[in-house]
């Protein structure tokens, strides 16, 4: 008999399915074992050990690991813990700047009173548009802090909010979003999630209170299922980042490809490396982006689950994304969701009603053009403060063309019809794959963050890679 | 006034859409899950103001609200009871 031919949708369906790491959370076996006092005691140490390999000191890997012990054998006092802990942390971090210490705790309090207030008046013009009227008080603190004299009090005081202030801002969105959230509603949760136990950037993982409480496991079985894919996601993110490791000695140190600033640098000083090794140092940052975003959003996320929280993973086979939307959506989903809570569907839902696509296209670029540059431009203020206002807006070019450019390729692919997707591996997965890479691969030079190089010298580099020299 | 049917089809076409044949009841979760993106959210708002005439600028919009068939159809009884 002749051996059977796989079909194109067995080989990619094989494909998708295929698991490095076994499912273990769907092993009955596995799940009783992680509901025994011993079951729990091992996948804890081993958690705790993972840990280290991503925290700065084994000891904050078994802080984290004890307070997430005692969330599970005594998971009524979850939310306390989660709401004293990052507090507690706070304190440990700062005990030796008493101002700074002071600071923090005001800008953790005013979050507090901001929920607070919205709750309290719902119907007052603060309570119906709590977000905008934070994101217009951010900045006119920023505003205020460039008024203020250099070397003063007032300066200092000023500029330490406004590096404290975006840290938490978009914490405090969350919670301030979460004020007609159902159901019951409860401060102690909201201060959890204000820079919560398992970390996060300045984005908020996963989401506020009102997405923790959904997700949280109500019994001892969805406990042991949830931390059985924490430990999972831990262990892919040690992979990933033994991978990662691999990777650069590889093509950095043995095959000396440059960095892409490195490229880019080089290009500007008038002595341009080839053009094959621009667009490898171009290919190899999309890939190194998507490894760096994978392995730090995993092992936060994989420390929520352990908390008992089943959130969804920040980053879900990137690379098998057929559309731009897609990538944007499986590459970085909490800050996707950020730029969509905050700034997509509140445009969507109040503009261009009667237009589908004008909308749209509007509501995109509000998110991407508009909430991201809000967004990185406040994260990154210490460009405001050592080159002042004027200055940090002006270099901040490069990344406003990246974003346009990000928000033509996202409206594009919101408005492309829709349909299945081709059965095949090659049309149906690997084509509209490498698509999507070489979007990214361009976009990606206009992503430096430095903000070293102008738009000019960045537009020079790119023409450069397709032999066009001006 | 279309019913839970309607609903019920719309969301099988955008799961379809996202490459999702699996089996679908009334009470699963559709965005907590991930099964549906954001993106399926902006057409399940579109769907609920043009078949439905929900006007969530001024309702205001949560995303739980829309997160399975039954809550969506809750929300389309719930906005013809208040009108």
């Amino acid at each position: 008999m002749a051996p059977q031919m796989d079909s194109p949708k067995s080989m990619s369906q094989r494909l998708a399915e295929f698991r490095l790491i076994p499912r273990i959370e769907t092993f009955p076996w596995a799940v009783s074992f992680a509901q025994t006092w011993w079951g729990r005691a091992i996948i804890l140490a081993l958690f705790g050990l993972g840990l280290c390999v991503f925290y700065p000191s084994p000891f904050l890997a078994l802080f984290v690991t004890l307070i997430i012990a005692f969330m599970t054998f005594m998971p009524e006092y979850r939310h306390l813990l989660l709401a004293v802990t990052p507090i507690v942390l706070v304190v440990l971090q700062s005990f030796k700047d008493p101002l700074h210490l002071s600071l923090n705790l005001s800008v953790i309090a005013l979050g507090s009173v901001l929920y607070w207030c919205a709750m309290r008046w719902p119907k007052s013009h603060f309570g119906q548009r709590p977000v905008a009227y934070l994101l217009v008080g951010f900045t006119a603190l920023i505003l205020s802090a460039c008024a203020a004299a250099p070397h003063t009090l007032a300066y200092s005081i000023l500029w330490d909010l406004v590096g404290l202030m975006a840290v938490y801002i978009w914490f405090i969105a969350y919670a301030l979003a979460d004020r007609s959230s159902k159901p019951a509603r409860d401060l102690p949760m909201e201060l959890a999630t204000f820079r919560p136990l398992w970390g996060s950037s300045n984005t908020p993982f996963p989401k506020g209170a009102a997405y923790l409480r959904r997700i949280e496991a109500q019994n001892q079985e969805q406990l042991a299922i949830v931390q059985l894919k924490g430990l999972k996601l831990l262990a892919w993110a040690i992979l990933l980042f033994l991978f990662s490791n691999l990777w650069y000695r590889f093509f950095h140190g043995y095959l000396h490809i440059p960095m892409p600033d490195d490229a880019l640098a080089m290009s500007v000083r008038g002595t341009p490396v080839a053009w094959h090794l621009c667009w490898e140092s171009q290919i190899l940052a999309y890939f190194e982006l998507v490894l760096s975003v994978s392995i730090f959003g995993h092992y936060l996320i994989a420390t929520c689950r352990m908390a008992g929280f089943n959130a969804l993973r920040n980053t879900y086979r990137p690379l098998s994304s057929a559309t731009l939307m897609e990538f944007f959506n499986r590459f970085y989903y909490y800050f996707k969701e950020l730029l969509v809570d905050f700034f997509f569907f509140p445009t969507f839902l109040r503009y261009w009603k009667k237009h589908r696509r004008v909308r749209t296209v509007f509501a995109t670029f509000a998110a991407v053009v508009f909430g991201n540059s809000f967004y990185h431009f406040t994260r990154d203020w210490h460009f405001i403060q050592s080159d002042g206002l004027l200055k940090s807006i002006v270099t901040y070019d490069v990344s406003i063309v990246y974003n346009v450019v990000l928000a033509t390729g996202l409206s594009i692919s919101q408005l492309r019809k829709r349909g299945p997707r081709h059965a095949g591996f090659l049309r149906g997965r690997l084509l509209p794959s490498i698509g999507v890479c070489f979007f990214y691969t361009i976009v990606l030079v206009f992503g430096s963050a430095s903000r070293v190089f102008s738009i000019m010298e960045t537009l020079r580099y790119l023409a450069s890679m397709f032999f066009i020299h001006f | 006034m279309k019913g839970k049917a309607e609903i019920h089809e719309f969301v099988r076409e955008l799961l379809t859409a996202s490459g999702d044949d699996g089996p679908l009841t009334d009470d699963d979760s559709l965005l907590l899950s991930g099964r549906l993106q954001s993106i399926d959210a902006v057409e399940i708002v579109v769907f609920l103001e043009e078949n439905f005439g929900i006007d969530f600028a001024q309702i205001g919009f949560d995303r739980d609200e829309i997160d399975s068939i039954d809550l969506i159809f809750a929300l389309t009884q719930a906005t013809a009871s208040a009108n």
